[in-house]
């Protein structure tokens, strides 16, 4: 399985809200993300250090998506993650 | 990243610093909530630590913190349409043991107001704003002394506006809802001014009213007052569920009191029911609980001038109305 080589960033704070939702706070620069339930799968599989694979694996057990498709929508979070440095490189 | 440590500190206000909005935090190590307000018991802590120190930290501070709280889940809540009762209930959940009452505190009602004060198309700041409210709860709610399990909170009266907001927080706590004959409401606003209608910031107000700030300044106290509280039970009639207890004022005794702990989840003790009987004969807003409580439904009435009575009837009776029908039809007596 694909490694992300990433993991969430000690400077970022997750709180759940709403269900499945969640709030990202980046201590550094003060900024807060809202997260809807698809980003926050991929968070918690980032805080667990899990695969690209295994994320992908808990994106489809929630959401009827072709493999595809769950691919490109987690690469693309994770890609979002790094742009606004809430994720490092392990 | 540094945590930093404010173990028994708890947020006393929501403040704006430097045009960073965020929470005053003040140690309240081994504080007691006894008096009937919170904010009583923040101007007690204050005098008798005149060098006591007071931290400001921004909201992220707070959401850093919040899981580390070792906090008392709500209980109940409580929701009033103001001068109807809501101090007493709150004086006898304070009479349990091991319970905290958390009365109107600023930081709680300062942030829901931001609700209605600081909104964006998306509706990101009403889900951070509901996150901080959690979080100040948490905070608030912290246990002392290791035996509080019992979480109470009152709302200020024109939290009822945001009833919806804050249900989807605790969608499970049981919450009750009191008020009062539109007319002695108004009488005793008029006759006692409060804050939350001298308010300058009148941005709240108007949404309460659904008018807006230049019209909520045009209207006489008696015109604001009644608009004020027409909404809060249109409000309370429409988001009244399984959930909630509607509790008149005219139905306030000590049996009722206790009905309501029972609707909390609360079994008082007989040792609990006579100090809860003992506040019920004292003046609920007093520190010293001396004064004697007076019943004044009618001299509210005979107090009430015919503009009073023109704007309860105007802009509340339909509404209290509807809201003494909804009560009789769920919870018949």
């Amino acid at each position: 399985m694909t490694s992300t080589n990433l993991t969430t960033g000690k400077h970022v704070v997750v709180t759940d809200f709403d269900g499945g939702e969640g709030i990202l706070v980046d201590l550094n620069t003060k900024r807060y993300y809202q997260l809807n339930e698809t980003a926050m799968i991929v968070w918690r599989g980032l805080e667990q250090g899990k695969s690209i694979g295994e994320i992908v694996a808990d994106f489809m057990s929630s959401y009827e998506v072709e493999p595809d498709r769950a691919t490109l929508s987690v690469q693309r979070l994770l890609d979002s993650f790094q742009i606004y440095k809430l994720v490092s490189a392990k | 990243m540094a945590r930093i440590d404010l173990k028994g500190w708890m947020p006393v206000d929501a403040v704006v610093v430097d045009g960073r909005p965020g929470l005053s935090w003040m140690d309240m190590t081994g504080a007691d909530f006894a008096e009937p307000f919170f904010q009583q018991t923040v101007d007690r802590v204050r005098a008798e630590h005149p060098e006591g120190e007071e931290r400001f930290t921004e909201f992220d501070t707070l959401v850093q913190l919040e899981k580390t709280f070792d906090s008392v889940a709500p209980t109940g809540f409580i929701f009033h349409s103001s001068r109807c009762g809501s101090t007493l209930l709150a004086n006898a959940c304070r009479a349990i043991t091991g319970s905290i009452v958390l009365s109107e505190p600023p930081a709680v009602d300062k942030v829901i107001a931001r609700f209605v004060t600081d909104v964006d198309e998306h509706g990101t700041k009403e889900k951070l704003y509901s996150v901080f409210l959690r979080a100040i709860v948490k905070a608030l709610g912290q246990r002392r002394t290791g035996d509080e399990r019992r979480l109470f909170v009152k709302f200020a009266c024109c939290s009822v506006a945001q009833i919806e907001r804050i249900r989807r927080i605790w969608p499970n706590v049981p919450w009750v809802l009191l008020y009062r004959d539109p007319v002695e409401t108004i009488v005793s606003n008029v006759q006692n001014l409060p804050a939350w209608l001298l308010d300058e910031d009148r941005r709240v107000l108007a949404t309460i009213t659904g008018t807006s700030i230049g019209a909520v300044a045009a209207m006489t106290i008696e015109e604001l007052c009644a608009r004020a509280i027409g909404s809060f039970y249109r409000t309370a009639h429409l988001v009244a569920n399984d959930r909630a207890l509607l509790l008149n004022y005219s139905q306030l005794s000590v049996a009722e009191i206790a009905k309501v702990m029972q609707f909390f989840g609360v079994k008082p003790a007989a040792t609990e029911m006579e100090i809860i009987d003992r506040q019920s004969q004292t003046y609920s807003k007093s520190l010293a609980a001396t004064r004697p409580f007076v019943a004044d439904a009618a001299a509210k009435q005979r107090a009430a001038s015919d503009r009073v009575r023109e704007m309860a009837d105007r802009w509340a009776g339909e509404p209290y109305r509807l809201l003494e029908q909804k009560r009789l039809e769920i919870q018949p007596s």
